[in-house]
């Protein structure tokens, strides 16, 4: 009765964001989606009698979609939503042949279970003292073979982490010393100045103004300065915005 | 030497994972709400006991205007948050800003039904044990919750659209995610032993330590695992630091350099409430789970223990109060004395030294479990042993020799530059004053006194 | 079946909760609108109008969240060995200790490959 009354509600509820995993148009809410189906299979899962892959289930999804979304904030950016453009060739014709695989798969599995007078998982690991120790016995006698082939895939994964994302430094990164050093060896061993006392607003976006009352171009914040030249936000006093400018074309000059 | 033998066979009203699931549904109803009940008011009385503490350890008196002693100054607070504006910030998405809270806080109330806090007890005429629940499986899914409760940390973060919430946001999420293995790593110590993930179990093979034979000698073992596994024990406390991002590893919410890392749009109001909340029952959860793995659950501690009621009805639930408020002073205690660790430094700790730390005292513990084994090959297990041993020296001693000879390199340098400023003082890049200037004497000439003083 | 229900009733209570406070807050609270109330929090300068670099955050997190996963599903397998140990006896701890040490040599090249170190 409760197994029934949670598979339907988890049925609608994976189905649905199944569906809004695909149709999403944020990335985000994508790789969200995809963690709520993988808690729902959990859920069923521990109603299967399953518990120990049902909390593997959530340790490692979890773990798995975090990683999608980190990789959504670091390759597409925090805000931005799905280009719609294929950009894998021959994608479609791949993507059938996965799922007729796939529906293959599903239809043996059924015919299986219609044909086959099913043991039960609680009968199936009783023999053993437990789910956890059903699986212990199998995975370490009869499937140990797979089992230490586990850890070399692990290895592919670690191995195609590091090409993928991880770029050496060509030097050595500058210490405090080097830091210090540099500054003191270049044209500024202070810090540039601030918006300061003479600044006319309490923002630091505007350069400050010198005790001669000239323009300073050394406090201009170069990002600050560039959004407001992109966005056309310069102040209306001349000689502020002509320092702003300055300080942009200064920048983009030394690059 | 194999004649380590448990004593004492467990008594019968000790519950294990067949003694749950028998409760009619308003038992269980009953204990849920008390433990609701009981986790609300401990993070209202955690929030001012740790007030009061840290502050008594900085010399000062702290909350002490609201009710006596300051005892209602968490009431007041909740109250002064609750009618506060509640803001929703004009690039926030709405949806997931109001529902980061939310995720945050289930999982960690979730994780506490699974939480033993003391045996078999007569509620209302019904046998049942002082535990909402308990699942063959009961350690991970406190592991499954904490990794979902970080995604409540991490959406906090994005959905709020600004930098300092967005770097603290994934911070964090990089930060529990290491700790998270070294914390899964020093389960396995007490799995070995304990042969289960129930919690309930767990507790009670900590009954008693049974006895080690030797050379006609019987000493008595220690029961609780933080005595036999105390590498394992001192890993997990590092990590439930580090899990709940509390001093010195509150990094997420680095105040100097982040604000209020990913909780910084969240101003005020219950929102702001909720984060709290679900960041304190975290602490309690850690708490618990490490006094039922490693400090013996509900049970007595020795000299209380000797009295034989000590076990037994709801006397328990005193112990288990007792010993959680002994943890979380500890939580206090280190906020109290520690600084904040660097980013590089912490996550080069928990990778590079928590966790093959972690491995091979796994190894060790479990080629020594291997010993107990009947029928175990022993020459086969003495190689094994041997060889887990020589692997690891060699890989320290390796250690050993490279840090050693990074250091004297390092040294070598040192001397060098010096060598070097001393005869060309500028040398360094600092502005230094020549040596030879007409009013600069040298230090081996006599100062000459103005003569006023 | 039985077991996961108490999960429910308090998992349903902690909603509950939660919820209800998200709901009753707009209500107990004064509303007075002001725009740099509702920005970016910046440290009073103007937000900052998109993040920097379009918003891409560095790859360094993807190392860590992809090591992350190779060591669950390590530590995954240790627990059912751990429970069963008894069980399995020695052929069973052989094993693992191959296992872990093929591990080891992945950890080993990321950690020379500086993978580990966070600049």
């Amino acid at each position: 009765m409760g197994e029934t009354i949670t598979f339907w509600v988890l049925a609608v509820v994976s189905v649905a964001a199944a569906l809004g995993l695909v149709l999403s148009r944020k990335a985000v809410y994508c790789a969200l989606m995809l963690g709520v189906v993988m808690g729902s299979l959990a859920v069923l899962y521990a109603v299967q009698e399953a518990p120990f892959l049902a909390a593997v289930q959530i340790i490692v999804y979890t773990g798995a979609v975090m990683m999608l979304f980190l990789f959504v904030l670091m390759l597409v950016g925090v805000d931005s939503t799905d280009s719609l453009v294929e950009t894998i060739k021959g994608q479609r014709f791949w993507a059938i042949v996965a799922g007729l695989g796939f529906a293959a798969l599903l239809a043996l599995a059924i015919g299986n279970v219609a044909f086959v007078r099913p043991t039960g998982l609680g009968g199936a690991t009783s023999q053993y003292g437990g789910n956890v120790q059903g699986l212990a016995q199998l995975i370490f006698t009869r499937h140990v073979f797979a089992f230490e082939v586990a850890s070399a895939l692990l290895i592919t994964a670690a191995l195609a982490a590091m090409v993928l994302a991880h770029r050496e430094r060509a030097k050595a990164k500058p210490t405090q010393k080097d830091l210090a050093r540099a500054r003191f060896a270049g044209p500024h061993p202070t810090p540039l100045p601030g918006p300061g006392v003479y600044a006319r607003h309490n923002a630091n976006d505007m350069p400050a103004l010198l005790p001669d009352g000239t323009v300073s171009e050394l406090s201009v914040n170069r990002i600050i300065a560039r959004h407001d030249v992109q966005e056309g936000r310069l102040p209306e006093d001349p000689r502020l915005a002509e320092a702003i400018r300055q300080a942009v074309e200064v920048e983009e000059e030394s690059k | 030497m194999n004649a380590i033998r448990v004593l004492a066979a467990p008594e019968p009203a000790l519950p294990n994972v067949q003694s749950f699931g028998h409760d009619p549904l308003w038992i269980t109803i009953i204990k849920a709400v008390a433990i609701f009940v009981f986790l609300l008011l401990s993070v209202m009385y955690g929030v001012w006991m740790e007030r009061k503490l840290i502050s008594r350890m900085q010399h000062r008196y702290g909350p002490n205007r609201a009710g006596k002693f300051g005892l209602l100054q968490s009431i007041a607070d909740a109250l002064k948050m609750g009618f506060k504006e509640d803001l929703y910030p004009s690039k926030v998405d709405r949806f997931l800003y109001a529902i980061a809270p939310v995720i945050l806080v289930v999982p960690a109330f979730m994780a506490f039904s699974v939480i033993p806090f003391g045996p078999t007890v007569s509620m209302f005429g019904e046998q049942t044990p002082l535990q909402l629940t308990d699942l063959p499986i009961a350690v991970l899914f406190v592991l499954a919750m904490a990794s979902i409760g970080v995604y409540g940390i991490v959406l906090a973060g994005w959905s709020s659209r600004s930098p300092y919430a967005v770097l603290g946001g994934l911070r964090s999420s990089a930060q529990v995610v290491s700790y998270e293995i070294a914390m899964g790593l020093s389960f396995v110590g007490v799995f070995l032993f304990a042969g289960t993930l129930s919690t309930s179990e767990i507790v009670a093979k900590q009954a008693s330590g049974g006895t080690w034979e030797v050379l006609g000698l019987s000493i008595p073992m220690p029961s609780w695992y933080v005595v036999m596994l105390i590498p394992s024990f001192l890993i997990y406390a590092i990590t439930m630091l580090g899990e709940t991002n509390r001093v010195p590893f509150d990094l997420p919410e680095g105040e100097g350099e982040l604000v209020g890392g990913y909780q910084t749009e969240y101003s005020s109001s219950l929102k702001f409430a909720l984060i709290q909340m679900g960041e304190y029952v975290n602490v309690f959860v850690v708490s618990a789970v490490s006094i039922t793995l490693f400090f013996g659950g509900w049970r007595a501690p020795w000299p209380i223990s000797l009295w034989e009621g000590a076990n037994v009805g709801y006397w328990p639930l005193l112990w288990f109060f007792i010993k959680l408020v002994l943890v979380f002073g500890g939580f206090i205690w280190v906020r109290a004395s520690m600084p904040r660790i660097r980013y590089d430094q912490l996550m080069a700790f928990g990778w590079k030294v928590l966790i093959p730390l972690n491995l091979a005292w796994i190894m060790l513990v479990a080629t020594v479990r291997a010993f107990r084994i009947e029928g175990a090959d022993r020459t086969a297990l003495f190689t094994i042993a041997a060889l887990v041993v020589v692997g690891c020296l060699v890989l320290f001693f390796r250690f050993d020799t490279v840090l050693q000879r990074r250091r004297e390199t390092r040294a070598e340098e040192l001397k060098q530059e010096f060598e070097l400023l001393e005869e060309q003082p500028a040398a360094g890049g600092h502005p230094v004053p020549p040596l030879d200037l007409p009013h600069y004497h040298g230090a081996d000439r006599k100062e000459i006194s103005s003569g006023i003083h | 079946m039985e077991l996961y229900v108490p999960i429910l009733v308090l998992a349903v209570l902690a909603a509950g909760f939660a919820i209800f406070s998200l709901t009753i807050a707009p209500f107990t609270g004064p509303k007075r609108w002001n725009r740099a109330k509702l920005d970016a929090y910046e440290c009073g300068i103007e937000p900052t109008p998109q993040p920097v670099g379009g918003g891409r955050f560095p790859l360094k997190y993807m190392i860590t969240a992809m090591l992350f996963i190779v060591f669950d599903i390590e530590i995954i397998f240790l627990y059912p060995w751990a429970v069963a140990f008894d069980a399995l006896g020695v052929f069973g701890l052989i094993e693992m200790l191959l296992f872990i040490v093929t591990v080891l040599v992945a950890y080993a090249y990321v950690w020379r490959r500086k993978g580990l170190d966070w600049d």
